[in-house]
């Protein structure tokens, strides 16, 4: 089938744990004819362990999960997008959220917005995505969904205009007041299938008069023809819908609907509001990085969905399935179909579209063709999570180059020969799904090493090792990824010889290194009148290049140098490639002293969030991790501390947040900066790579 | 020019002068006027003098997001690095940031006992021995007396000085008494030590010292509000 941009949408569901996504994205997948039966999270009893959805997909067959699940409502067609909950991995999150044209934020309407829900609030924010507001849960003790619409405001500071008011709350929840029709909606049949339109019960009706006019008050301002219609009286459904979506797709406005996905309550109706609020691809602007524009600049182009336009795609999620890999697209220009010709941007590889599939739940369809906006699948593409494709006449690059530097390493090892055959399948796939996400094998400790952007991020990777793979790995102690890096300039001129006997050597090279701000190493050749010989330039940055992998303080990569190689001298017989390379490291570690080196370490951002009874003991906990506290948020009850730590210092801080609050009280940390090692922390770490390297030479 | 020098020649040391040393620890200094003259950019230039001495600050707020007064402090620090070409600013900035930490409070419902709990928490807890505390956005109109001589009592007990912002809304009435007190203010005057307002008089911010603890006050300082940069400048 193909569906008209206007009729398509992309949509993630974010939430925090337990308001019931599992639930919802079950129940949206049933009513949209789906899913046949409905299942319940939690077991049958009800008393029973909360089941995940893996074992709920096993058991029946479906994919909730999937990177992207195919669903029609309305007429329309819609993308589900599964938004990965935790917030260590940037890279994934930003690969999910970049596909997204809107989303749905699910909120208990017991908890209300919870710590994480600020969290995944902030990362829309971030990406801005349109979103539309869901109060679940509205059949449970204590559930106040109004109250809910009021920390919207407050926390997130939303333009939160209730679309609904409930009828019945707790035990008595059986349906919704539509303030748009100022119709009640009962959920009717076995599975609360059968929608039942009815006049609004008279106790109802001043509360529901009361919302109507706040939404009208709302919504007139992104619509002048509904000001006008208000003020003569004659507001039509489609002059205010057409007000909120304007206001929802401007992310001035979040209008909110509520129900119970439990009870099979007010899911439809929120799915109409999908697709009524929530924005088209065409109406969502998406640059792309052109990496022919002129001087390197890396122009941003604007992206157009026509689908006569030569093709744009990225590539945003790798998935393993039984019948191969699966790669999920989305497409931002163009059309493709089988036989279609792409090219892979980052590697210049050339490939041919093969198997088109869309995802539903419990099937996949093979499909002829795609077009812009559109999120499908292919099959047989070897490609990295985050590449992009365009037709051949393009060279487009979706998402930026730049890949943070992993902050952390951890030594693993197979507990037997099985885990290591497997061990290695499942790094390979890591490192292609995450370029965040390293691995290598360490020439003198023979460990194979595994690096990320944080302890939970390898902690993730070792636990998918062993649930994916079924490869059982043990670890060693994590290691922080330290830098060295220079801080003033410092002049060179060294020469290699050598005469023992046989071919000599000899090559003198002259010039300086700096500090670069930004970049790991540059080389700048400024030799003049061949006192190099052109074919032993590239020997001089391979030299240079070689020496800066480890330093001299603590033996770490050295970071943010610019090399400049003004001048030297070469020799008939006796220069050579090796010779010229044997210069380099020697000039560089001439001048690397001289150059005032010192220690860096990855500096982590912190936030912990919990209630301000604790704030005292955070503070102190932060202080003893040589944190430097930025800010402390206080709204009532609830405090928000920002931190800058270093990631050394992070080691076991969940442990210790979880007993010195109770378990009140969580954090999130990601990547900030490199930041120089204070110098007492700095002597240490020299006296034990000192003793290091005795050891070894031993 | 370094940071010494850069100190030395702050037009704040004209406003300590004007003001026997600045409030004090244990006092309270007030900087009043009508919304939009500067009060913010004036009390973060103050708190960043102070952080130039290597003195820590905690910048208490009980209206702006945080990132907002961050931002504030940037724009300072950059112009005043810029006007005065500050040697080695990447180090000063480093080092200011450490000194700093910004507390934002909501005030509606939020207790004077419970702010002075926090501010005492990352004091001892935190192990931040702030020199001053900076408040913005307190809403005197809200305010007691009482609640003024609890923050004093504790900067008294913490060793550390206070510096306030009043915003003066237009009232009908006159802002000002005929000494130039704050009609807002006039209840409070017996806790407030140092009592400075800001009067935009045509194109320049006047700067004048209402009350000296029990000195006689200075008035009219020769210093002015640089409508550009909002920074505190000596007159020409």
């Amino acid at each position: 089938m193909t569906t008209t941009i206007e009729r398509m949408r992309n949509i993630g569901i974010s939430a925090h744990i337990d308001s019931g996504k599992t639930t919802l994205t079950e129940r949206i997948l049933f009513y949209s004819g789906k899913i046949h039966r409905i299942h319940e999270v939690k077991g049958k009893d009800g008393v029973g362990a909360t089941m995940d959805h893996m074992d709920l997909e096993r058991e029946r067959g479906i994919t909730i999960t999937s990177a992207a699940t195919h669903v029609e409502w309305a007429g329309h067609s819609i993308n589900i997008i599964d938004t990965p909950g935790h917030v260590d991995f940037t890279i994934e999150v930003e690969r999910s959220l970049r596909v997204l044209d809107g989303a749905v934020l699910v909120l208990c309407s017991v908890g209300g917005v919870q710590s994480q829900t600020i969290t995944v609030d902030r990362q829309l924010r971030r990406y801005n995505v349109p979103r539309i507001a869901f109060i679940n849960k509205c059949d449970r003790v204590g559930a106040n969904p109004l109250k809910v619409r009021d920390q919207l405001e407050e926390k997130l500071k939303h333009n939160a205009v209730l679309m609904q008011i409930p009828i019945g709350l707790e035990s008595q929840h059986i349906g919704v007041v539509d303030l748009v029709a100022m119709k009640a909606v009962y959920f009717d049949g076995s599975d609360g299938e059968e929608i039942r339109i009815e006049e609004i019960p008279a106790d109802l009706l001043p509360e529901a008069r009361q919302w109507r006019n706040e939404l009208l008050d709302a919504a007139s301002m992104f619509l002048d023809e509904l000001t006008e219609a208000i003020l003569e009286d004659r507001i039509t459904a489609d002059l205010i819908h057409e007000a909120v979506r304007r206001g929802t797709i401007a992310r001035k406005l979040t209008p909110v609907f509520m129900g119970s996905a439990y009870k099979n309550k007010g899911i439809q109706t929120m799915l109409d509001g999908v697709v009524r609020y929530l924005p088209n691809p065409a109406e969502v602007e998406n640059v792309a990085i052109d990496l022919d524009a002129e001087d390197g600049t890396k122009k941003e182009v604007i992206l157009t969905v026509d689908p006569d336009a030569p093709a744009v795609l990225l590539a945003f999620k790798l998935e393993d399935g039984p019948y191969g890999q699966l790669t999920y697209i989305r497409l931002y220009q163009g059309r493709i179909e089988k036989g279609t010709e792409l090219v892979n941007t980052r590697s210049g590889q050339k490939i041919k579209v093969g198997r088109l599939i869309r995802m539903h739940a419990d099937h996949m369809e093979d499909i002829s063709e795609a077009s812009a906006g559109d999120i499908t699948a292919l099959f047989g593409i070897d490609c990295a999570s985050g590449d992009t494709f365009t037709a051949p006449e393009l060279n487009y690059s979706m998402t930026s180059i730049y890949v943070p530097e992993p902050v952390i390493s951890l030594a693993i090892k197979p507990l037997d020969k099985k885990a290591l055959d497997r061990m290695a399948k499942a790094l390979n796939r890591f490192t292609k799904e995450d370029p965040t996400f390293r691995t290598f094998v360490d020439h003198e400790s023979h460990e194979t090493i595994i690096q990320g952007m944080g302890e939970l991020h390898l902690d993730v990777y070792v636990e998918r090792m062993k649930r994916e793979y079924n490869a059982e790995v043990e670890t060693g102690k994590p290691q922080v990824a330290y830098r060295e890096a220079i801080t003033q300039k410092a002049e060179f001129d060294y020469t290699h010889k050598k005469q023992t006997g046989g071919a000599g050597q000899y090559g003198r090279v002259i010039g300086h290194i700096e500090p670069l701000t930004e970049g790991v190493y540059e080389f700048v050749d400024e030799v003049k009148g061949g006192r190099i010989p052109r074919e032993f330039i590239p020997s001089c940055d391979k030299g240079f290049k070689a020496v800066v992998k480890k330093g001299e303080l603590i033996g770490f990569p050295v970071t943010g140098t610019r090399i400049v190689l003004s001048d030297g001298q070469y020799h008939e017989v006796d220069s050579s490639d090796n010779a010229f390379q044997a210069a380099a490291r020697g000039a560089f570690r001439q001048a690397y002293r001289k150059a005032r080196p010192q220690i860096l370490e990855p500096v982590m951002k912190v936030s912990v969030e919990g209630p301000t009874e604790f704030a005292g003991v955070v503070f102190g906990s932060i202080n003893q991790r040589r944190g430097i506290i930025i800010s402390s948020v206080e709204d009532g009850s609830f405090s928000r501390v920002d931190a800058e730590v270093p990631l050394s210092e992070m080691f076991g801080y969940s442990m210790q947040l979880r007993s010195l609050t109770q378990g009140k009280a969580e954090f999130t940390m990601e990547f900030l900066k490199y930041g120089r090692v204070p110098a007492a922390v700095a002597e240490e770490l020299q006296k034990l790579h000192a003793e290091k390297k005795a050891r070894e030479a031993k | 020019m370094v940071k010494t020098h850069l100190i030395k020649r702050s037009p704040l040391r004209v406003l300590e002068e004007a003001t026997h040393g600045g409030p004090g620890r244990g006092a309270l200094a007030v900087l009043a006027s009508p919304k939009g003259v500067g009060k913010t950019a004036c009390l973060v230039h103050i708190a960043t003098d102070k952080l130039f001495q290597s003195k820590p600050v905690i910048h208490v707020s009980y209206a702006s997001r945080v990132d907002y007064i961050i931002t504030w402090y940037e724009d300072i620090f950059k112009e005043i690095a810029k006007n005065r070409r500050l040697r080695d600013a990447c180090a000063v900035h480093d080092e200011i940031i450490k000194n700093r930490v910004i507390m934002n409070f909501k005030q509606d419902g939020m207790r004077t006992e419970q702010v002075l709990r926090s501010l005492e928490a990352m004091i001892t807890d935190g192990k931040f021995q702030a020199d001053a505390i900076i408040v913005d956005g307190y809403d005197f109109g809200l305010a007691e007396t009482s609640d003024l001589a609890k923050f004093k009592a504790f900067a008294f007990r913490m060793g550390l000085e206070l510096w306030f912002s009043a915003s003066l809304k237009e009232t009908g009435d006159a802002l000002y008494g005929p000494d130039g007190t704050p009609a807002l203010l006039a209840p409070h005057l017996s806790e407030i030590d140092v009592l400075i307002t800001l009067q935009a008089k045509g194109d320049v911010v006047e700067i004048r010292v209402v009350k000296d603890h029990h000195h006689p006050a200075a008035g009219i300082l020769p210093l002015k509000l640089d409508p550009k940069t909002l920074l505190i400048a000596q007159e020409k």
